[in-house]
């Protein structure tokens, strides 16, 4: 049971990434926050809470060989506040792609922190949408902000093939994340 | 955000008729019992609905016994939030008709897991 995070802000093109190599159509799940909101004058003297709604996508590839596992997508959305939701999300993850579309870079920022702050490795992955230009790399690098050993790559979020080498290239990260034992023979 | 109203009647609002519904479901109860992980997998158990459960129940004891399923994928085929999910889920756990699979979930993968992932990865999409 493996899970990967398919983060990026609305319209990156999360839920159609998921569902490229789903063997499920992507299922849409709800989480309903309630908080209590900032303390304002209120004639009724009524404690006030907002209600907001936070959305994943789900998705799920079954492999056979040599014995049977899965490997769970969760598409969560980048540019909201995040929640237990999110921690839930990504206990467990081996990683996180996040979707980006570069005429919208910033609904990535909060996603990318997150991920570093909890020490989730990840890889950027630029939508290539029609009319967007297409920056090199680097500068999206720079303009992310990101380490220079976090991968940047170009994925189209349509294509099977494109996400599922995006997960390689994720997987990869990851074992460089890992614990690093020391070598027996010194 | 629009201020809510003065008045707020909750049939007229949409909004909160949706909020309302779930957790009719749930009989007004708001925590599941059971900690549940978005990936714990549920199998099927040997006990069987009692009268009283909502039709939800059904559906995902028969969902499950179709094939093991996530929480999360459960949570997403009903369609009622995740939260509710979990709370119906709970029930039939507690009542043995599910079971909770081998190992809860997803831990920390180790390398000899993420080499497992990665080649069944190339496998089934870039190996031509």
């Amino acid at each position: 049971m493996f899970k990967v995070v398919i983060a990026g802000g609305f319209g990156a093109g999360k839920t159609t990434a998921v569902g490229a190599i789903s063997d499920i159509p992507p299922l849409t799940t709800e989480e309903r926050l309630t908080e209590a909101s900032v303390p304002v004058d209120r004639l009724d003297h009524v404690a006030s809470k907002t209600t907001t709604t936070v959305a994943f996508d789900f998705g799920r590839v079954g492999f056979t060989d040599p014995h049977p596992f899965e490997l769970l997508l969760f598409g969560t959305p980048g540019q909201q506040r995040f929640s237990h939701l999110w921690y839930d999300v990504c206990s467990g993850a081996i990683g996180a792609v996040v979707l980006i579309d570069t005429r919208r870079l910033e609904d990535s920022f909060l996603a990318v922190s997150f991920f570093e702050q909890i020490r989730l490795p990840f890889i950027i992955a630029i939508n290539p949408f029609d009319g967007a230009h297409l920056f090199p790399h680097e500068d999206v690098r720079q303009a992310v902000d990101i380490a220079p050993d976090i991968p940047v790559l170009c994925c189209d979020a349509r294509e099977a093939t494109q996400v599922a080498a995006a997960l390689v290239t994720l997987v990869d990260h990851a074992l460089t994340r890992l614990p690093t034992s020391l070598p027996l023979d010194i | 955000m629009t201020p809510p109203p003065r008045r707020p009647s909750v049939a007229a609002d949409p909004d909160t008729t949706a909020f309302v519904r779930p957790y009719a479901l749930t009989r007004g109860r708001t925590r599941p019992q059971y900690r549940l992980r978005l990936e714990s997998v549920m199998h099927p158990g040997t006990g069987r609905p009692g009268p009283g459960l909502p039709e939800e129940c059904g559906r995902i004891t028969a969902l499950c016994r179709a094939r093991p399923r996530s929480v999360a994928e459960l949570a997403g085929t009903l369609g009622c939030g995740l939260t509710p999910a979990k709370i119906l889920i709970s029930d039939l756990l507690a009542a043995n008709v599910l079971v909770p699979g081998a190992a809860g979930g997803a831990s920390d993968p180790d390398q000899a897991l993420l080499l497992r992932l990665r080649a069944a990865l190339t496998m089934k999409w870039l190996d031509e």
